[in-house]
């Protein structure tokens, strides 16, 4: 089967997946791109590391790159220039409240599917369609259920298995039947983690807290509401639009107000007493709602910045997080 | 025409301009010496050396004059919108109103160059979390807040979508603030698929038919807005009107442009030629002045070509310059350091192309929107210098990063790729920060070696790409 | 019951020993940090102890912080030096808010309730260019004696503007302002005014009084009064400031044998 690769929340698995295609959304090592344009000053680490995986991915048969975020938008001119795999570039709005902005969404996963079909897929009737999306819904919702019972980071692990291989029976070890308790109450915010990123929750847990919300986006807040059951039976594809865009926030959505919201809600129904603030150097989306953030709510804020360098970074990060966990305990 | 042209101080400028009154020199009312900007606050002008005309005299005043023009807007009644990150179309609509003055608060970005970063304008911008990782532009926090530059908008009009982010961020961070922001999307432009019908931008750019009708359900948006701003219809024939204006400062701009990129020798700056382009996007907040002011900058060049004379030696080498600068003093130093300016794109291309006429209003404006340069591929950007690399017959080319811009990072990089490879000339790529005084033996440096790279081509080579 | 704090920190490590009966400081020390950092700090607790007569066994709890904490193997526990300073401080101003700590190769922020705990902390640990360490650099380039600069900004007329990000660059840059003829002076003001922005970012925009200076860095003057300007408040330079991370780290030690 053909793999499509891809990064962002945005993009539908179940559109790809629905066209007979491996979807399979990467979890990023941190790696120095072999390009040198990617090592420039300036560049995200998390884009340099896709550009890099994206050129040394042997499997994929295409690759789906989306605009939310400039860096991104640019790294897509680069693949096009360098990698041989085709790549697609899907506009994802920044605006989020106008029809006009939703149907540009839907249109765009219309023309996503011609460049699957181009990539060896086929056009899914409803049927098909509507299937693939009780799948996925199903095993998001057993995802979900499954958080109380398994620690932060293993948690992050079934996340990314199924974003990376699709639905599947949910791993022995994820189905738990104490709640887990113990540990200062955290919530870990911002944009993608990489692999090595989830020490992180080692880290936490080892310093006596607990990550009981992981708003990062490749985590619980990267993932779409559940469908509407009834919607998707007669109109799936304009369902799976609106799940994906209506319902997964973000600092690059203008406005963001959005994800205050959702954040509010959040933190507040799981006890949080702490956040860590997971970005990017470099990432300007993020990096700029630190502060904002710090002024919106009465909880401390950890700013864990990374520049991908692994092993100062190491230090850095636990030192900054066994100083919060001494103030909060 | 002036006598010899030549660049000048600013004290040398205030005494010529004592010479000037006493021989009569007609001036509008914003007219006067330059040095009293400098009582302002605007240090840098000290360091700063200008074209000698009275054309580029008006051009200074007229700048260096914008925020008493919004604040006395503000006096009159007028309205005032503040238009965000589209550079060059919302205020096409703006201006088609009477009594709406539209501006660029991101401009801001110059103002703690100006003021030698006297003003704190990015101190604030670090104490709401916007620190020198992000673009000069961040300055604009710190004028919302102290509103001691311009006066708070009445409306502010924001294009996001396939803009760069951290100016999107910015803007956000201002939305925080509690600056309401009426948001708009500009998708990012592409390539039509087989089944699109394709439409021809002006610039050269394609995009299919429904990107281009996406974006005129957007401006149709504003337009409401506008109008409810206003208090006033916006119909076709005002637009219409408003478009013909716009096009007058276009046209004169292509021509200004063309003589001072071609003509031997360089008959004006590249600092008078940069103030000139930034007023095509919103018309330093008068667009009758405008067309007057570069009116008057064209006659001087267009006597200055005629008279053979320039403001450099004849055989400058000629530097296609991209993306703007912070740091006005570092184009004196292209010219002090053998260069010319032949050719520029400062990521605003669509606001210097004519705006069909041929066309509903709204549908020639959202294809303008479409063809702005940030707004597609770098490629695309990178194809569009190539062609006017070679129409003005440039010999180098400079690419100025923005520090903390996040599209320069990687889109500098391609850019230059693709110009070595099409066209031959040496690329330099050089970071500019919003002061340069302390780097300035090493942006002099590279902008010397740039030069060299040139002068030590093969002459016939040389003389063959210049008269392109 | 004498208690020890040791502050391992990346340029030097401090101790202090602590009368917790009497609250009194009994000895301290301070010395290089090094690549030995445990054997470093073995030698410099030996020392502090003869002077403060009091015997090793006589200590009943060592508290290691700071970059090297988990280096001091004779340390009974570790505590982290943001815990330790906001303790350092709280016992020395007690009505202290707001700790600003600038030592060789970071630089901290630190909020305290009314009780002196930490309510919220920033740090910059990823750039030079906020630290002392820049000092240093400019020292260099200046051939003069650290403990010279402040005198040097103290006499300037027009800071310089430094632009760089990077404490690298910024060392071409400085090379630049004295060939270009800028006054020595205006430039160790422009780099002390570089590095207090450098807390802006960390501070954001409500910053609350009384701010306590401490670290390495507060011991030269007219940082305090750079860092005045940058905050727009004024500063206090905390009494001893070089030693608040081991002191907050000798307290801790007494608290938990409390605690034990």
């Amino acid at each position: 089967m053909k793999t499509i690769i891809y990064t962002c929340p945005y993009v539908p698995a179940e559109w790809i997946a629905a066209h007979g295609l491996h979807a399979s959304r990467l979890l990023l090592d941190r790696a120095d791109s072999s390009f040198s344009t990617a090592r420039t000053e300036g560049v995200c680490p998390y884009v340099r590391s896709f550009i890099h995986a994206a050129m040394n991915d042997t499997e994929a048969d295409g690759i789906i790159v989306t605009t939310v975020c400039d860096q991104m938008r640019r790294a897509f001119d680069l693949l096009v220039r360098r990698c041989d795999v085709p790549a697609f570039l899907m506009n994802v709005p920044n605006t989020w409240q106008s029809l006009a902005s939703q149907r540009l969404y839907l249109d765009e996963l219309k023309r996503l599917s011609l460049f699957l079909v181009r990539a060896g897929g086929q056009s899914p009737p409803d049927d098909v369609l509507v299937e693939t999306m009780l799948q996925y819904d199903e095993a998001r919702r057993s995802i979900r259920a499954a958080r109380p019972y398994v620690s932060a980071r293993r948690y992050a692990e079934v996340m990314a298995a199924f974003g990376m291989n699709g639905p599947s029976e949910l791993p022995s070890d994820a189905k738990g039947s104490e709640p887990l308790s113990g540990g200062v109450p955290l919530a870990i915010i911002g944009g993608p983690l990489m692999r090595q990123d989830f020490e992180l929750f080692d880290v936490v847990e080892q310093s006596g807290g607990r990550i009981v919300l992981d708003a990062t986006e490749t985590g619980e807040r990267g993932m779409c509401a559940p469908f509407d059951r009834r919607r998707l039976q007669k109109e799936p594809l304009i369902e799976l639009a609106d799940a994906y865009f209506g319902s997964i926030p973000d600092a690059s959505r203008r406005p963001n107000s959005e994800l205050y919201m959702w954040l509010k809600h959040e933190l507040s129904g799981r006890g949080v007493r702490g956040i860590i603030f997971r970005r990017f150097v470099w990432c300007d989306i993020w990096h700029a709602e630190l502060r904002r953030l710090k002024d919106w709510t009465d909880l401390p804020v950890l700013d864990i910045d990374t520049a991908g360098d692994n092993d100062t970074d190491r230090h850095r990060t636990t030192n900054r997080i066994r100083a919060f966990l001494e103030m909060l305990q | 025409m002036t006598e010899t042209p030549k660049r000048i101080t600013l004290g040398e400028w205030d005494r010529r301009y004592e010479r000037l009154q006493r021989a009569g020199l007609s001036e509008p009312d914003y007219g006067g010496p330059l040095g009293r900007h400098v009582e302002d606050g605007d240090q840098r002008l000290l360091k700063l050396r200008y074209d000698n005309s009275t054309a580029a005299l008006r051009l200074w005043n007229f700048l260096l004059t914008e925020e008493d023009r919004l604040h006395a807007a503000r006096a009159a009644g007028n309205k005032i919108v503040g238009t965000m990150k589209d550079l060059g179309t919302i205020p096409v609509m703006a201006y088609s109103f009477d009594d709406v003055v539209a501006f660029y608060p991101d401009g801001a970005w110059w103002i703690p160059c100006v003021m030698e970063l006297g003003a704190g304008l990015l101190d604030i911008a670090d104490s709401l979390g916007i620190d020198e990782s992000f673009c000069p532009v961040r300055a604009m926090l710190g004028a919302f807040v102290t509103e001691a530059h311009f006066p708070v908008p009445d409306i502010l009009i924001c294009s996001v979508g396939a803009t760069c982010d951290d100016f999107s961020a910015i803007a956000q961070r201002l939305n925080g603030l509690g600056y309401p922001i009426f948001w708009w999307e500009i998708p990012h432009r592409r390539r039509p698929e087989p089944n699109e019908t394709t439409v021809n931008l002006p610039g050269g750019f394609l995009a299919p038919k429904c990107q281009v009708e996406y974006v005129k359900s957007e401006l149709e948006r504003i337009q409401t807005v506008l109008e409810e701003c206003a208090g006033l219809p916006l119909d076709e024939a005002k637009l219409s009107a408003g478009i013909k204006q716009a096009n007058q400062v276009r046209r004169t701009l292509a021509e200004l442009r063309f003589l001072a990129f071609t003509a031997e020798p360089c008959p004006i700056p590249v600092l008078e030629m940069l103030i000139a382009e930034m007023l095509a996007i919103h018309f330093c907040s008068d667009r009758r002045e405008t067309i007057e002011v570069l009116n008057a900058l064209l006659e001087e060049v267009k006597a200055r070509v005629r008279a053979g004379t320039g403001i450099l030696d004849a055989g400058a080498v000629k530097i296609f310059w991209i993306n703007p600068v912070a740091d006005l003093q570092v184009m004196n130093l292209l010219e002090d350091c053998g260069g010319r300016i032949c050719g520029t794109e400062y990521l605003f291309s669509h606001a210097l192309d004519e705006i069909p006429e041929d066309l509903p209003p709204l549908e020639a404006l959202a294809q303008m929107a479409l063809a702005d340069p940030m707004v597609g591929s770098s490629t695309d950007r990178a194809e569009r210098i190539c062609s006017d690399i070679s129409r003005f017959g440039a010999e180098a080319v400079l690419i100025s990063r923005i520090p903390g811009a996040s599209h320069c990072a990687l889109e500098g990089q391609i850019i230059g790729e693709i110009i070595r490879e099409k066209c031959d000339v040496p690329v330099l790529e050089i970071e500019i920060p919003p002061v340069t005084d302390s780097i300035r033996p090493t942006v002099r440096t590279r902008l010397e070696a740039l030069v060299e790279t040139v002068k030590a081509r093969p002459r016939a080579q040389r003389k063959q790409r210049r008269n392109q | 019951m004498i208690y020890a704090g040791i502050d391992a920190g990346s340029r030097a490590i401090k101790i202090v020993l602590m009368d917790a009966d009497k609250l009194e400081i009994v000895g301290k020390g301070i010395t290089d940090q090094g690549v030995e950092q445990d054997k470093l700090a073995s030698e410099l607790f030996d020392r502090v102890l003869k002077y403060g007569g009091v015997k090793r066994q006589d200590v009943a709890t060592i508290v290691a912080t700071g970059y090297g904490r988990n280096a001091v193997s004779f340390a009974d526990t570790t505590i982290t030096e943001i815990t330790c300073h906001a303790v350092g401080v709280h016992h020395l101003v007690p009505e202290a808010m707001t700790v600003v700590d600038i030592g060789g190769q970071d630089s901290k922020l630190i909020r305290l309730d009314a009780f002196g705990r930490v309510r919220d902390f920033a740090m910059n640990d990823r750039c030079a260019a906020g630290t002392g360490r820049f000092l240093e650099v400019v020292a260099q380039r200046l051939d003069v004696e650290l403990e010279s600069l402040g005198s040097m900004a103290a006499r300037c007329r027009h800071p310089a503007a430094i632009s760089s990000m990077c404490v690298v660059f910024a060392e071409t840059e400085i090379i630049g302002l004295l060939v270009s003829g800028t006054a020595r002076e205006d430039i160790v003001a422009g780099v002390q005014a570089a590095i207090a922005k450098r807390i802006i970012a960390m501070a954001g925009r409500n910053v609350e009084l009384p701010i306590i200076f401490t670290g390495g860095v507060a011991m030269i003057t007219g940082m305090d009064a750079a860092l005045e300007t940058a905050l727009g408040k004024s500063v206090t330079i905390s009494p001893d400031p070089q030693m608040t991370g081991a002191l907050g780290a000798a307290i801790l030690a007494s608290n938990r044998k409390l605690k034990t």
